[in-house]
């Protein structure tokens, strides 16, 4: 048979192969590295955010919203201080928002361990308890 | 059993008459095994099929009508999700389309690096690619090495970009990011590893006979069919005509740094095999010598909200081919008009053709061979007509149905 005789060009590459040890990462018992840059989990400094609003209105997938957490006085008027509630469920990691955050509140971090019982958990509303 | 209902399918024998004493086998229409669900009715007459009858729409998601309610830099985001493979040549047609409007010119280094990215894109393209048909002709040692030489690739883009897949890098003005400082040395490093493997797969699919078996003559296409319906990519380059976007309308950096055209002249799915390798070689090369020709400057310039009337068109070369983006504005924060031509568009046609005169057992190879998209064939509903009566086969069934035929043919 034609095929078999010619099998010899891959052999010498799957006896290679085999001596190797496995390609493929134990994930859970040896954590993956990621690149420096990788875009993972969303997180906020509410030290640095201001309550702008910036966020929200550039996210391409609607996870920001603005709640309002109280009042405030600048000069003789009182204005309604808001920050963002993020739903980090729908997030998809795009960075944009921290792109154009001019503050620096905001980062992408390199946790991708997002799997949840319940998406409530993936809500962030650590940002709501400041209240300038 | 088959999806259709007990009307679709009185249609469809009705519509088999005229095919009787053929049978009919429908396929699709949703299929994860293809770029746009799309359904395929293969008229038989034995073994072999006689006639193919494509029929498109099934997920029509309303993109392009979405864009027209989404501000201008959302729908970078919202591109690049029509396809995981192609996701920078989305992005990079839709933010260069948009920066044909103005005009306004992108700062040198950016257009360089926008072409590394795509080259990289191409490479991991083709090596998906070329282990997918590995695994429908039954070579699944192909897939898996390389599957794992193709890991090296996306290491690389996420090094860069930040993700493997949906790379949301480039942006108007440039690109988001400067390159990674040691990229150069690592990219190096990468590509000439590659640049091995390419050269022992191209090697390896010319003489592994369990290969050249299910490849070599299957899915065929004539130079003269491709010019009637104008298939783009890979496909219209392995009957000889060497078209390249890259090439007749330079975009990004490609002025400077040149491609070669790869053509082949058998038209079938072996050849697409070795172009598609030689393609990954010159893209490596590609990525090599723009890496070493970058000019330094900002990568990104500064970019209005909002875009001021008027049209424009923009077509790359992305993986599979010619992509098109035609964007019209209106003034405003979001696009008046956006439409969308995406290769497997303009390939589906000469699938039906590469199909014709194939036996039932080639399916996979050949519309693998068309490169629609990647994963597996999950749902093909047989119909024979003779006895009204429908069932169905998982793609993995027909897969070893292939793979038993042409074992049992070769004896």
């Amino acid at each position: 048979m034609v095929a078999r005789k010619k099998l010899g060009g891959a052999l010498g590459e799957m006896f290679k192969t085999a001596m190797q040890r496995p390609v493929t990462e134990s994930y859970p018992f040896g954590r993956k590295v990621v690149a420096e840059r990788f875009r993972g989990r969303l997180d906020i400094d509410p030290v640095k955010c201001t309550g702008c609003s910036i966020c929200e209105i550039v996210c391409p997938a609607g996870v920001i919203t603005m709640v309002p957490v109280g009042m405030k006085t600048i000069g003789s008027r009182q204005v309604e201080v808001k920050r963002p509630s993020f739903e980090l469920y729908t997030c998809i990691s795009c960075g944009q928002c921290v792109d154009d955050c001019r503050f620096g509140a905001l980062t992408l971090t390199h946790d991708f361990e997002l799997a949840v019982f319940h998406k409530e958990s993936l809500v962030m509303k650590k940002a709501l308890v400041v209240d300038k | 059993m088959s999806d259709e209902t007990g009307e679709e399918r009185k249609e469809a024998g009705a519509g088999l008459m005229q095919y009787s004493p053929e049978g009919m086998m429908p396929f699709g229409p949703v299929h994860p095994s293809l770029k746009e669900p799309e359904y395929f009715k293969l008229i038989l007459e034995g073994e072999k099929i006689v006639q193919v009858i494509p029929r498109i729409g099934y997920v029509h998601r309303g993109i392009e009508r979405a864009a027209q309610e989404r501000t201008w830099v959302k729908n970078i985001y919202l591109f690049e999700r029509i396809c995981g493979i192609c996701s920078f040549a989305h992005s990079i047609s839709y933010t260069q389309a948009v920066e044909a409007i103005s005009p306004f010119e992108v700062p040198d280094r950016a257009r360089y690096i926008r072409l590394v990215v795509a080259e990289l894109e191409r490479i991991h393209s083709h090596l998906l690619w070329l282990g997918l048909v590995g695994h429908w002709a039954g070579f699944d040692t192909l897939f898996m090495w390389v599957w794992k030489d193709r890991e090296h690739v996306l290491d690389l883009e996420e090094e860069i970009t930040g993700n493997r897949v949906h790379k949301s890098y480039s942006t108007f003005g440039g690109v988001r990011k400067d390159l990674p400082d040691n990229i150069g040395e690592k990219a190096k490093a990468e590509l000439g590893y590659i640049e091995k493997r390419a050269t022992y797969y191209k090697d390896l699919v010319q003489s592994e006979e369990t290969l050249a078996v299910r490849t070599r003559g299957v899915g065929r296409i004539t130079q003269e069919t491709a010019r009637k319906l104008s298939p783009v990519g890979p496909l219209l380059r392995c009957t000889g005509i060497g078209r390249d976007v890259r090439v007749e309308d330079p975009y990004a950096a490609y002025d400077e740094v040149r491609p070669e055209v790869q053509t082949s002249k058998d038209g079938d799915i072996a050849s697409l095999l070795v172009l598609r390798l030689d393609e990954v070689l010159d893209s490596c090369r590609m990525v090599k010598e723009a890496l070493e020709k970058i000019p330094a400057g900002p990568v990104k310039a500064a970019f209005p909200r909002t875009v001021h009337e008027g049209e424009s068109s923009f077509h790359v070369e992305a993986p599979r081919g010619e992509l098109f983006y035609f964007v019209k504005s209106a003034g405003g924060s979001v696009p008046e008009r956006v439409k969308i031509r995406t290769p497997t568009m303009a390939n589906l046609l000469t699938a039906t053709e590469m199909l014709k005169g194939q036996t039932l057992a080639d399916v996979p190879v050949v519309l693998t061979g068309m490169d629609p998209c990647f994963g597996c064939m999950d749902r093909v509903s047989v119909f024979d007509v003779a006895k009204s009566k429908g069932w169905s086969v998982s793609g993995e069934e027909l897969r070893e149905y292939g793979i038993e035929y042409y074992r049992r043919k070769r004896g």
